[in-house]
């Protein structure tokens, strides 16, 4: 009965979505091939669905693809491993956090794209640039985000134990980690959508392999069908990224209240 | 006893001036320290990629105090404004009619979904294809990019007014725009500042992206020609400068943050 209920309703939430997904679809349609665009040469919905249905029968596709995914998880590894450690370390001392604050804020705040010139210079247009740049882009926010956690453990419980005799360790594995550890949740999340993002930018603009690098390509020689069909594939992408690690992180951390 | 007090008190000012002195200092070694190291190491430096310090500086202060300043960094900021005031008004405009509205929100939801999904920069591609590579791409895709977490802030915000709050405005029959004003728009700024402040840097990136993309003027594309003509003192000081900007841009903003906000900092403080 229940699960019945809810699929009713599921279906009733599905129209509103439906309509105005086929109404977007339709205004482009008209727009560009009887419309106020139809002279100039922007692609219609049948052209770029061509081209996507070309793309995504292509094998070259997935090897971009994997490409660009090979850049962002690599990048996302390296930066938390640096960046947890890191942000552990500098939170638990008060002069090392005071000390690198205005540091890591200042690289935080920068963004990544502007040192695509310089890193194209030093490291050419390589998967080890699209790598860098991931690093670059999440190991100081992900830091601050992990030393933000450390310094949030509560001061009683931390008084408490020191009043029990309970040394530095035990006060880091029981109360230093427990309070960054849903810190550290929600900047794992947020680097994991930002890394694919830095892992596209790095081709479109730094041309790394990559499905950035066949856009460039494909505007490059005036194909727009299908620079609109790898745009099209990339907003997918990031709905499917964004949706998955929401739904791991459910799973894993379901302990935690949120 | 009055002037021990005030003793007391110039005392606890004393200290917390030289406890923020202190903080300064301690904030300040590290930057200066990196500073030194990189002006040492490079100093006699013969690799290409890495010119010394000194020479970098010494390029800096010659291009971006000059009218070199005028012709290329001033196009790009002008861009960058136009652009971002337009995602401002956009955004919380539409937000606020989609907000206020229940079945607004459930058409809207899968095209903003989608769209915002799209890396920003990935965008200036097709606004490449509609505009061509004139100034009416850069601010377009400045704008459309730029404009999305600002909509997505002031839906929520919007939404996620406080009940009792609303309530009590509806019992003492304020109309439905009165609500909006006084009610509803007020409770949602905290949410639409941190809208406008990720629409901001998202703002300041596409600019930059848009000029490397489409090549003309601007300090994005004064950058990367300065790379590919291997004139690598010039890139590092678009570098430089295009971070500072950056930066610089985000301090603007959270004092002007602050400043709007005064109310609200203040009744947290309270609370």
């Amino acid at each position: 009965m229940l699960s019945n209920g809810s699929r009713a309703s599921r279906v009733r939430r599905l129209p509103p979505a439906a309509i105005s997904v086929v109404l977007a679809l339709a205004l482009w349609q008209l727009a560009t091939s009887v419309g106020p665009l139809a002279d100039l040469s922007i692609p219609s919905v049948v052209e770029t669905g061509q081209a996507l249905i070309a793309e995504l029968s292509s094998s070259e596709f997935y090897v971009r693809l994997w490409e660009t995914i090979q850049m962002a998880v690599v990048g996302f590894v390296v930066a938390m491993a640096l960046a947890i450690p890191a942000g552990i370390l500098i939170g638990l001392s008060r002069f090392a956090w005071r000390s690198t604050k205005f540091t890591f804020d200042f690289f935080k705040v920068i963004p990544p794209i502007v040192i695509i010139p310089i890193v194209i210079l030093v490291l050419g247009p390589t998967m080890q640039m699209g790598i860098f740049l991931v690093v670059f882009t999440l190991v100081f926010a992900m830091a601050i985000q992990t030393g933000l956690g450390v310094r949030d453990a509560d001061a009683v419980l931390l008084e408490t134990m020191r009043c029990y005799g309970l040394g530095t360790w035990s006060q880091i594995r029981y109360a230093r980690l427990p309070s960054a550890a849903p810190y550290i949740a929600v900047g794992v999340r947020l680097s994991a959508s930002a890394a694919l993002v830095v892992a596209i930018v790095a081709g479109l603009i730094g041309g790394a392999p990559g499905l950035g690098k066949t856009i460039l390509l494909a505007q490059a020689s005036g194909d727009d069908p299908r620079t609109f069909a790898t745009v099209f594939v990339l907003g997918v992408l990031g709905i499917l990224v964004s949706r998955a690690v929401t739904w791991l992180q459910r799973r894993s951390i379901f302990w935690m209240p949120s | 006893m009055v002037a021990a007090s005030v003793h007391l008190l110039d005392a606890i000012m004393i200290m917390s001036w030289w406890r923020r002195i202190l903080l300064v200092l301690i904030g300040a070694w590290v930057p200066t320290a990196i500073v030194f190291a990189w002006w040492t190491a490079s100093a006699d430096s013969t690799n290409p990629y890495f010119p010394p310090l000194s020479l970098i500086v010494e390029r800096f202060t010659e291009l971006w105090f000059s009218q070199e300043f005028v012709t290329t960094v001033v196009p790009s900021l002008r861009n960058f404004a136009i652009g971002y005031a337009l995602a401002c008004i956009i955004g919380i405009i539409f937000g606020t009619l989609i907000g206020g509205s229940r079945t607004g929100i459930k058409y809207a939801e899968p095209i903003i979904d989608f769209v915002r999904s799209i890396p920003a920069v990935a965008t200036v591609p097709i606004f490449i294809v509609i505009f061509g590579l004139d100034i009416a791409m850069r601010v377009a895709s400045i704008t459309v990019a730029a404009s999305m977490p600002i909509l997505i802030a002031t839906i929520q915000g919007v939404r996620s007014a406080d009940v009792v709050q609303v309530e009590t405005a509806r019992v003492f029959h304020l109309s439905r725009q009165q609500q909006l004003w006084r009610v509803r728009l007020p409770g949602a700024m905290p949410l639409i500042f941190s809208g406008l402040q990720l629409g901001l840097q998202i703002a300041f990136i596409v600019t930059i992206a848009s000029e490397f993309l489409g090549s003309g003027f601007g300090i994005g594309s004064f950058t990367l020609v300065a790379t590919e003509s291997f004139l690598i003192l010039d890139a590092w000081t678009g570098v430089i400068l295009m971070g500072l900007l950056g930066y610089l841009i985000n301090i603007v903003f959270d004092l002007v943050e602050r400043f709007s906000l005064r109310w609200y900092y203040g009744q947290k403080k309270i609370v």
